[in-house]
């Protein structure tokens, strides 16, 4: 501590130095505001020109590199979709004219890239609405553009067109053109609606992204890691230096397990059914389904759905009238998957379902016989068999095998009876009336097992709202209010034949990077199982294996000649006022010699008869499937 | 006997200056000052126009200018009111003063909003109504600290009483930093070695204070966190170091904003591109231009001339402060007028100084001009306060 003892008694003698003190503070600060205006001096005129130079040369831009999407393989490494590179032409705001500053001139811009694009001036200047949010990046108005044509134009006259870039992108391609486009889906830019989701919260307006299909469900795994290159360009546009470089990191491979060729046999098999049933004069057939599965797995093999739609339409955005074309009422709805989403009766196929829960139930036995005379009446109501005469007694094996009506009739007023509901509690076990969880976006909820609460709460009057034994007996043969999809069929049959497991279908077996190392192995998930005693599941099994073995079988006709045992079953579906829903389910091998391998079932819309329409599909995917020659009775040669 | 006539005689002489007239008023105030704080935040609101009329989300060009004027509004009745208030009252209210500041910054960090971008609470604020509380506290600083100078008077010698002060403005400094606010607090430092000076510091103590804040300096920049592991200071606050050491290094990330600053200053010359013509702005190359970098929008529209329009404003008040400090009749307004001046240099020209790259970059506002009424209608009241001096000096005072 300094101590000036001899000052102490001085106060007034700090304050007299007191001007000298603010004057040299001020001098201070006059120094610094000198420092400040030297270096101004310095920075705009000594140094100005370099900096003018840079204010409108000297420019730092982003572009985006692209990351390709993962291909899409089928089970045998058949390439289902994969990428092409393609042109795009993308608009950079801070290099186009100012509409504010110079509107004739943007407007003209905006003129010119219309009608060299071929689309209209409103749709571009949405466009650049959009661009103008990021002015330093390049927003792609319109992609897969010809290179002939538009991008050499665009290059002759680059001075019309400022701030218009060409980039280079990747295009999704399909090899096989339209096949398994239900399936695939295809990819678009993201939507506003899309970028609010979690799913998506890292990616910004222009991305791509799987919009249906496989490439929505996977789109986290085949969509990839853009990267960036930042680039120093000069007033002309041309990279200077490049500040950074992030490589784009490509998406991973989707390996399916459907196979390409049975979804081709398939597909070609549903218009094949269409035709046949136009033979039989069910002239308003016009669309159709099949789903193949592997009973032991839950893989789906093949999975059609006609009409259908040609996925490249999406490429580069689709045209609004093309999409328009897509939702006219004569184009029969070809973006709606059938297989997954189509709710349909499912008539005589039910019966094996029924006949599993009536046996669970104890209302009958295998060989309870029953007398069909071709009618059954209770409570002053009365039922047709579909034969005008009756079957004479049957058992419930021979029941399941001829389609008698009457017997199941019969089941359903006894389990009427039944305290609970055990016919509804028994098909619910096969996943009808709940999404089977497929791994495709937006599986139907609207599949219904009718029963007392649903008809409560929605019947209006109190008629209505009573559950009727006519409601159960219309259940029993899978018409009434029942609406199931043909891939719910298609998993019940598996359970039926594989022993009571319900799978969850699921189409996607691998994920892989572009070197082939596995990155996830999609494992099968159980949905449930049946718990019905193995000998029921036996004796249903022995029915359906008659309906194409025994000539009084309702398929024995289409699978005369097939090398291979096949168990199945036949409808013939009432929805009013439509025609006749053919529909057959089918498995094989049936004859316990191994287990059975595939499960196939296919509907035609307003087909007509099950036997004659979809048995024959069926057999199709099959020859398919085991790989034989097309075969059978009543061939009708397809016609493309 | 005489204790009577001692009281009565220097409360008649306190009545001649305090008897408000409003002529008297008028005449003893500092209109040159006065002039240039009115030009100065005027300069600021076109500027500010220039600077955010483009912006596509305002409703109306003038959202922000709207908004600047609310806070000139508000701050003019601010600075009427202490102009004709005498700044002695201060004095005694130290305690309380000093106190509230301090209560202030510590509910600032407790329930403080913040600006997410940089992760720092700053804000105090009920609803719509929010004051940046270190704004407020520097100049409660300053009226609290003149008062504690003014009372230690007679221990200049006395090294231990500097201490006590470098204390007093330490504990704000420190609840500052903790904001993080390192600008803020670093203008307190200002605040302090001013109002020493001009208080009649030893040199000696002076010396003894550079050379432990140099200490201090290393200590916290290298020897702590090398050493010991402990960064005091945060990892944007040590890259905007480095940046301003390098700004190439980092062109794209924090040396972009230094970059392009000096672009949009350099690229204005002589004379400026114009007023609303610059570049730089227009298309978003310029971050942060209606705040903290409007000087880079004022040397790229106006050019040498409209900068060195400014900082011939911001020297006319310098001046000003510090002749009303010199002219005071008594050392608190000394101190006071000093300690604003103080200020405002040292926010001028390490504002002017980060948009011109000579010094690094910190979130300090450009008094009077940047966007933000907590800073503006503060520095207004400064203004006052400094009126007030110059008010209760010229008063009374014969011609």
């Amino acid at each position: 501590m300094i101590l000036e003892p001899g000052k102490e008694r001085r106060p007034s003698g700090d304050d007299s130095f007191l001007g000298i003190r603010v004057g040299v503070l001020l001098l201070i600060a006059f120094f610094l505001f000198g420092v400040l205006g030297f270096r101004l001096w310095y920075l705009q005129i000594l140094s100005g020109d370099r900096y003018v130079e840079s204010a409108t040369v000297n420019r730092v831009r982003t572009v985006v590199v692209e990351a390709p999407r993962g291909v899409i393989y089928d089970c045998n490494g058949e390439v289902l979709v994969d990428n092409r590179a393609g042109l795009s032409v993308g608009m950079l705001p801070m290099d186009m004219y100012d509409p504010k500053d110079e509107p004739e001139e943007f407007q003209a811009e905006i003129a010119r890239l219309a009608q060299l694009l071929g689309t209209s001036e409103a749709d571009l200047l949405k466009d650049y609405e959009r661009a103008k949010r990021d002015p330093y990046i390049t927003y792609a108005v319109e992609e897969d553009v010809p290179e002939e044509t538009v991008v050499a134009y665009l290059k002759e006259h680059a001075q019309d067109f400022p701030g218009i870039e060409v980039e280079k992108t990747y295009l999704r391609q399909y090899p096989y053109k339209a096949l398994a486009t239900h399936l695939l889906g295809f990819v678009g830019e993201i939507s506003e609606a899309d970028l609010d989701q979690e799913e998506f919260t890292d990616l910004t307006a222009g991305v791509h992204v799987g919009k249906d299909g496989v490439e929505r469900t996977y789109d986290s795994y085949l969509r990839g890691t853009d990267g960036w290159k930042t680039v120093e360009v000069d007033a002309r546009g041309r990279p200077v230096e490049f500040v950074e470089d992030v490589a784009a990191e490509s998406g991973y491979n989707l390996i399916l397990t459907i196979d390409a060729e049975l979804q081709q046999a398939a597909e070609k098999a549903i218009v094949e059914g269409i035709q046949r049933a136009h033979v039989d004069g069910y002239t308003n057939a016009a669309g159709g389904a099949v789903v193949a599965l592997d009973p032991r797995t839950g893989e789906v093999l093949a999975m059609a759905s006609y009409p259908d739609y040609d996925p490249s339409l999406w490429v580069g955005g689709i045209e609004a009238d093309k999409y328009a074309e897509l939702l006219e009422p004569e184009a029969n709805s070809p973006l709606f998957n059938r297989a997954v989403n189509g709710l349909y009766p499912a008539g005589s196929t039910f019966k094996p379902f029924v006949a599993t829960a009536a046996l669970d139930a104890g209302v009958v036995t295998w060989d309870t016989i029953i007398n069909c005379n071709g009618r059954y009446s209770v409570a002053g109501q009365t039922w047709k068999d579909w034969t005008e005469y009756g079957h004479g007694d049957v058992n419930l094996v021979a029941a399941i095998a001829q389609s008698c009506d009457v017997y199941f009739y019969n089941l359903g007023y006894l389990l009427w009876e039944q305290a609970g509901q055990p016919l509804q509690e028994g098909l619910r076990r096969f996943g009808f009336g709940d999404r089977t969880g497929i791994d495709l976006p937006g599986e139907t909820t609207g599949s219904r097992v009718p029963d007392k609460i649903w008809k409560r709460e929605t019947g209006q009057t109190d008629e209505e709202q009573a559950w009727k034994p006519g409601d159960e007996i219309n259940l029993a043969i899978g018409q009434g209010d029942l609406l199931v999809t043909p891939l719910q069929l298609a998993v019940g049959l598996s359970a039926i034949v594989n022993g009571g497991d319900v799978w969850v279908p699921h189409l996607a077996l691998q994920i892989t990077d572009s070197s082939g190392r596995i990155i996830h192995q999609f494992t099968d998930e159980k949905d449930g199982e049946l718990g019905v005693a193995a000998d029921i599941l036996n004796k249903v099994r022995r029915g359906l294996r008659l309906v194409t073995s025994d000539p009084s079988g309702t398929a024995y006709d289409a699978f005369r000649g097939f090398p291979r045992a096949v168990g199945g079953k036949t409808g013939t579906a009432q929805k009013a006022p439509d025609d006749d829903y053919a529909l057959f389910m089918g498995y094989a091998p049936a004859d316990g010699n191994g287990d059975p391998e595939i499960v196939v079932v296919a509907l035609i819309e307003e087909g007509g008869h099950g036997s004659s329409v979809a048995a024959p599909v069926v057999r199709r995917v099959m020859e398919a499937y085991f790989g034989y020659e097309p075969g059978g009775s009543e061939i009708v040669p397809v016609t493309e | 006997m005489e204790q009577p006539t001692r009281v009565l005689q220097p409360a008649r002489e306190r009545r001649q200056p305090l008897g408000f007239s409003l002529g008297a008023y008028l005449k003893s105030m500092d209109w040159i000052l006065l002039a240039a704080t009115l030009c100065l935040v005027v300069y600021g609101l076109f500027m500010l126009y220039s600077a955010t009329h483009e912006d596509p989300t305002l409703s109306t060009p003038f959202w922000y200018v709207q908004s600047q004027a609310i806070g000139l509004a508000l701050g003019s009745v601010f600075l009427i009111t202490l102009s004709i208030a005498n700044y002695k009252w201060f004095a005694r209210w130290q305690v309380y003063i000093y106190g509230a500041g301090l209560l202030l910054l510590v509910l600032t960090l407790l329930v403080g909003q913040g600006e997410e971008t940089v992760g720092a609470n700053r804000w105090l604020g009920v609803r719509s109504f929010r004051l940046q509380t270190a704004e407020l506290v520097k100049f409660m600083l300053i009226v609290s600290l003149g008062a504690v100078l003014v009372e230690g008077a007679e221990l200049r010698h006395r090294f231990r009483f500097v201490i006590l002060c470098v204390v007093y403005v330490a504990i704000p400094g420190v609840l500052i930093f903790l904001q993080p606010d390192l600008g803020t607090s670093l203008v307190l430092v200002s605040i302090l070695v001013v109002m020493l000076v001009v208080w009649g510091i030893r040199l000696t103590h002076l010396g003894i204070l550079a050379g432990a804040a140099a200490a201090a300096g290393v200590l916290a920049l290298r020897v702590l966190p090398s050493v010991f592991g402990v960064h005091l200071l945060k990892d944007w606050q040590l890259a905007r170091l480095e940046v301003f050491l390098d700004p190439e290094k980092d062109a794209l990330g924090d040396g972009y904003q230094l970059i392009q600053s000096k672009i949009a200053v350099g690229s204005g010359m002589f004379s400026g591109k114009g007023y609303l013509q610059g570049t730089q702005h227009n298309l978003n190359f310029l971050p942060e231009r209606h705040t903290d970098f409007i000087f880079a929008v004022i040397g790229e529209e106006l050019g040498f001339l409209g900068a060195a329009l400014l900082i011939g404003l911001f020297a006319v008040i310098v001046w000003r402060a510090f002749r009303i400090a010199r002219m005071s009749r008594d050392l608190y307004g000394t101190l006071i007028a000093a300690g604003v001046a103080g200020v405002i240099v040292f926010q001028v020209f390490v504002n002017i100084g980060m948009t011109i790259g000579i010094m690094p970059i910190t979130g300090l506002p450009l008094p009077f001009v940047s966007f933000g009424s907590s800073s503006l209608v503060v520095f207004l009241m400064a203004i006052g306060l400094l009126e007030s001096v110059h008010v209760h000096s010229v008063a009374g005072r014969p011609k």
